[in-house]
């Protein structure tokens, strides 16, 4: 094996690159493969990204942020599975959906990341003061069969990194 | 150098000490924790397993379970389905088994709270199902409910949880 003239200070670099690695790829930049079709054609089965952990640090979830929400809301800080979904309504919004297009208090929303076809109609919901609404861009299977709805503001873990087809 | 060994030896020793009181003494969350993994384990099965094979992991696993316990299955594009007891649940088990060749459980990002009492305890976790060799990944978040009794923790209630409602 080869660790060069100096043994220690190869050691001492390791040590650095694997807390260094430890650190980022869980408490900044958390890697993810997709797994499944509800965020096509933005982001492809077997995709593979990032969350951005830090991204909500200093501000607030966006409407069109594409984020990773835990599922389970236990205590600690281990998830190895999330939901990828779009951010569509903020705090205090009805949201409701007409021909396949979120609607914001009753006024249709601009998607442009809404390829496929998509005819659902689905009553208005209001979110709470910590509460958002996530859906994602691939709206062409029957809303029972596609995971939607409000979560809380704490089960975001971060924006996704780079944006795919948007 | 002979110090850096030193305090490398110490924190070693520590870590073991640790590790050993963790092992011989665990907390209620943990042996709750490694009862949910064995039930994992136990309800997952191949093709390949034989009828006594089977009928034994259905045997442990009702070991697992308290007499009333209540199942809330509700998952996305199906009906909800509720077990009242455990001999339904397991009759139910078994009677599904023909039907599917393979069956792979694991929870994964388990959370236990143990009440005050430490009478009872919930834990939330991941389910992740595969059901069939070429099937995708179901994946569901379930809350288990918990309680003590003899110093055995029996699960009394598990239900579906919706991340997104």
């Amino acid at each position: 094996m080869a660790i060069g003239r100096r043994p220690k200070r190869t050691l001492a670099r390791l040590a650095v690159l694997v807390v260094a690695s430890t650190v980022i790829f869980k408490f900044v930049l958390l890697p993810i493969r997709v797994v499944g079709y509800s965020m096509e054609p933005t982001f492809h089965n077997r995709a593979v990204n990032f969350i951005n952990r830090l991204a909500y640090v200093r501000g607030l979830p966006r409407r069109g942020d594409v984020v990773g929400i835990r599922f389970s809301t236990s205590p600690g800080d281990t998830f190895h599975l999330l939901l990828l979904k779009r951010v569509v309504g903020l705090p205090g919004e009805t949201i409701s959906f007409s021909g396949g297009h979120v609607c914001v208090n009753g006024e249709r929303q601009d998607e442009p990341y809404l390829k496929l076809p998509s005819d659902w109609n689905v009553p208005g919901k209001t979110l709470g003061p910590e509460e958002y609404y996530f859906v994602g861009d691939n709206r062409s299977m029957p809303p029972d069969q596609h995971e939607h709805g409000i979560a809380e503001r704490a089960r975001i873990v971060g924006r996704v990194l780079w944006k795919g087809n948007d | 150098m002979k110090l850096i060994v030193r305090l490398i030896l110490l924190a070693g020793l520590l870590a073991l000490a640790v590790w050993s009181w963790g092992f011989f003494f665990p907390t209620p969350q943990k042996i709750i924790e490694k009862r949910l993994v064995k039930l994992a384990r136990l309800a997952s099965f191949s093709s390949k397993d034989g009828n006594i094979k089977r009928l034994a992991d259905t045997e442990r696993i009702s070991l697992l379970l308290a007499q009333n316990i209540q199942v809330v299955v509700d998952i996305p594009g199906g009906k909800q389905t509720m077990f009242d007891n455990r001999e339904e649940l397991l009759q139910a088990a078994l009677a599904a088994r023909p039907a599917v060749k393979d069956l792979v459980v694991q929870f994964t990002d388990i959370g236990v709270v143990v009440n005050s009492d430490r009478k009872s305890a919930a834990a939330l976790l991941t389910l992740k199902a595969k059901i069939g060799a070429d099937a995708d990944w179901l994946i569901e978040e379930l809350r288990f409910t918990l309680k003590n009794t003899n110093d055995d923790w029996l699960i009394t209630r598990v239900e579906t949880v919706k991340p997104l409602r």
